[in-house]
């Protein structure tokens, strides 16, 4: 079953990826449709996010110190300063350990 | 379409090499992001074959993990594929704007720089594409690009599929997913829209935790496009 799964969700992507390429459609999408795609990083991403920091690994809210908090808003500053992906991943994973040890 | 003044110096195996180097730079986040896929991926019960072979399957990092998530949690196959093909849908406008350069070329490199077509791949060639002259052979560059990224993803998630057992768990390393979906989200928030997108995706995940089938991603999803569109529409820009 996860085999089909898989090759279910691969077809998904390669389609995608593939068909505006496949000359079977018209080049230009609709006007709707490329407004609503532009959204789609952040609408996907913006949840994935956002749970990953105030979710606990048990699935419950977790506020009361909930180190990741920190750590995420240190590393927000250094992708708003320096755009650079390697930089925030760094300062979002020491600053975690670092509060982890300190706290 | 073909305007530009095509360059006859750029030969394939030249526009293929400026495709790598220029790729390589961005290989310092994938490692990272490879191997902490690798991990997750055994993490989830997954196999290790499985988690291998999903690299090159789906091979979209953001979806692979995604995957790993909601297959650990049980989702039913519907929401599962549903959840992966709305992340991927992404792609269609990458291929969309790849077919004004790309449009000619035979069926076969069309299939295969289309499966290479990852977010990073594209953000690299689609620079070159746009602001450096044409020539016969600048697929290639795609290829540089697109293979380069392929071997490093493919190396890096067999890196965190062995490594993985090693690592211990209090160094929360899957804290590196959000922070590096973070490090590609925040530089896009520059406008009310996209603010107003993100918010709102945020919101509904949060609440939306309990909802079956983990349906909270896709519906959280939605809801941050609907958003997003409905602002662009308020500001008197969607028409």
């Amino acid at each position: 079953m996860i085999w089909f799964i898989i090759i279910c969700c691969g077809l998904a992507t390669f389609a995608a990826r593939f068909l505006p390429l496949s000359g079977l459609f018209p080049p230009e999408l609709p006007r709707p449709v490329r407004q609503a795609m532009r959204f789609v990083p952040v609408a996907v991403l913006s949840p994935i996010i956002i749970t990953g920091i105030f979710i606990s690994p048990e699935g419950s809210l977790e506020l009361d110190g909930n180190m990741r908090i920190w750590a995420a808003i240190l590393a927000s500053a250094i992708a708003i300063r320096t755009g650079n992906i390697l930089l925030t991943l760094l300062s979002g994973l020491l600053g975690l350990w670092a509060l982890q040890l300190a706290f | 379409m073909n305007s530009r003044p095509t360059d006859p110096k750029l030969s394939a195996r030249g526009e293929f090499i400026s495709g790598v180097l220029e790729e390589l730079p961005l290989q310092a986040g994938i490692i990272p992001f490879g191997m902490v896929y690798g991990i997750l991926g055994m993490e989830s019960g997954m196999t290790a074959l499985q988690t291998f072979l999903l690299s090159s399957i789906l091979f979209g990092g953001a979806s692979q993990i995604v995957f790993t998530q909601l297959y650990a949690a049980a989702t039913p196959f519907g929401i599962l594929v549903g959840s992966i093909a709305a992340i991927n849908a992404r792609h269609l406008l990458y291929s969309t704007s790849m077919l004004e350069y790309l449009g000619q070329l035979p069926f076969r490199w069309r299939i295969l720089l289309a499966y290479l077509l990852t977010d990073e791949a594209y953000a690299v060639s689609i620079r070159r594409y746009s602001l450096r002259p044409h020539s016969e052979v600048m697929h290639y560059h795609l290829l540089g690009s697109g293979l380069l990224l392929f071997i490093v993803w493919q190396l890096s998630t067999l890196a965190g599929i062995m490594a993985g057992a090693a690592i211990p768990d209090y160094l929360d390393l899957g804290f590196a997913i959000p922070l590096s979906f973070l490090a590609i989200v925040v530089p896009l928030l520059r406008s009310r829209p996209e603010l107003v997108c993100a918010v709102v995706a945020s919101v509904v995940a949060l609440c939306g935790q309990s909802l079956p089938w983990n349906s909270w991603l896709i519906i959280a999803a939605l809801s941050g496009v609907a958003a997003g569109m409905a602002s662009l529409y308020w500001a008197g820009d969607g028409s």
